[in-house]
């Protein structure tokens, strides 16, 4: 039981896996949008802890792209909350639901 | 009355048991190193890079990598302890995030997820990401996220799209697998260097701005550092993340605006529901 003492990097790219896997899954089973649009920003944080990890893992004085580049994915989940939610509530308008399983316009 | 109680006492408990952890992860001497790292912490000494101008001689003066002299560890017990704290934190947020019913709670626990993924970017270093993360995700997105569940206000009737028992008894059978060699395979990454991974991270020299002085010496993730890669490297992403922050405003209040015919629509509607 010594990986309960000894926390490593792996701990932390563990930790980002589940959480991915956890968007995952949320994405998948859950029919609500925005239950759907939270998942990926959960997926998206997830994706961050990975870069900031890396970044520590491999030290030097490069890392702070890492930073940067993870300070970029929370601009880019910013604009996709904004721009996913304003569609939501456009839908919403429309047809008094945001359950993605009964937007079957576009199949026939 | 009495949940409320019981939970009040978990709670201190819990930060209890955290200051006793972090009292314990900071030691005044460095930790006695794992028999597989035999190599002491030294501060490294390092020439500055020279970024003098072409005509000017370089400097020679040293200076230390590690001026803030902290040793913590991500290895001793109390670091393990707020690990795994903060790991069920994050982890339980998601997990509420998934599972709820209501709306309102799956926000709620997805704020506590994104405190406790800010207090592991807090762990790894990254001060400036951490408070970012705050003020971003549990602050504004949170917020936005809140109004437009206010706006809409509608129970889900079932949340979790059917499927038949046998499909749905192999699917838990092989996520659960699939998640637990993803773990076991992850937990045992190694850093490729030892030395540079366990150690408190070194500080960041930045360039230099005039030839005779070397460059400044700045904390590992703090906002001088990452702003100086931000503005340097970094700002050609800056200046496209603005770009499509720009549009995506643009683009939700073109989207999220009332048309005419949907004004017409909704005039019209409590006429309908009324025979």
């Amino acid at each position: 039981m010594g990986f309960l003492l000894h926390i490593g990097y792996g701990h932390f790219l563990a930790l980002s896996a589940v959480l991915f896997l956890i968007g995952v899954g949320g994405v998948l089973l859950r029919r609500n949008a925005l239950i759907i649009l939270m998942s990926v920003e959960l997926m998206l944080n997830a994706a961050n802890i990975t870069l900031v990890t890396f970044a520590r893992m491999w030290g030097g004085a490069g890392a702070m792209s890492a930073h940067t580049f993870a300070l970029i994915v929370i601009g880019v989940a910013a604009a996709e909350a904004s721009a996913g939610l304003a569609i939501v509530v456009a839908v919403f308008r429309g047809r008094r639901s945001v359950e993605v399983d009964k937007l079957t316009v576009l199949r026939h | 009355m009495t949940r409320i109680l019981v939970i009040l006492v978990g709670l201190g408990l819990g930060l209890a048991l955290a200051l006793g952890g972090v009292a314990a992860a900071q030691p005044a001497q460095p930790m006695p190193r794992a028999p597989g790292l035999p190599i002491p912490i030294q501060p490294q000494r390092v020439q500055p890079p020279a970024f003098a101008k072409p005509g000017a001689a370089a400097p020679q003066r040293e200076t230390t990598v590690n001026p803030h002299g902290d040793t913590v560890e991500s290895s001793g017990p109390g670091m393990a302890l707020l690990f795994w704290l903060f790991a069920f934190v994050a982890v339980g947020g998601a997990l509420f995030v998934v599972t709820r019913k209501n709306l309102i709670a799956a926000v709620m626990g997805m704020v506590g997820g994104f405190l406790g993924i800010a207090a592991i970017y807090m762990m790894l270093y990254a001060n400036f990401l951490a408070v970012l993360q705050m003020l971003v995700y549990a602050g504004a997105i949170m917020v936005l996220f809140v109004f437009v569940i206010m706006i809409l206000n509608r129970p889900e009737d079932e949340p979790v799209a059917p499927t038949g028992r046998a499909g749905a008894v192999f699917g838990s059978i092989a996520i659960l697998y699939l998640i637990g060699r993803l773990v076991m395979m992850l937990i045992h990454v190694t850093p490729p260097d030892e030395r540079v991974a366990m150690e408190a991270p070194a500080a960041i020299q930045l360039p230099a701005t005039t030839a005779d002085e070397p460059g400044e010496s700045v904390g590992w993730g703090s906002v001088k550092a990452v702003g100086n890669d931000l503005f340097g490297p970094g700002l050609f992403p800056f200046e496209a993340i603005s770009i499509l922050l720009l549009v995506a405003v643009v683009g939700a209040i073109a989207i999220a605006r009332p048309l005419k015919d949907d004004q017409q629509v909704a005039d019209q509607e409590p006429a309908g529901e009324a025979h």
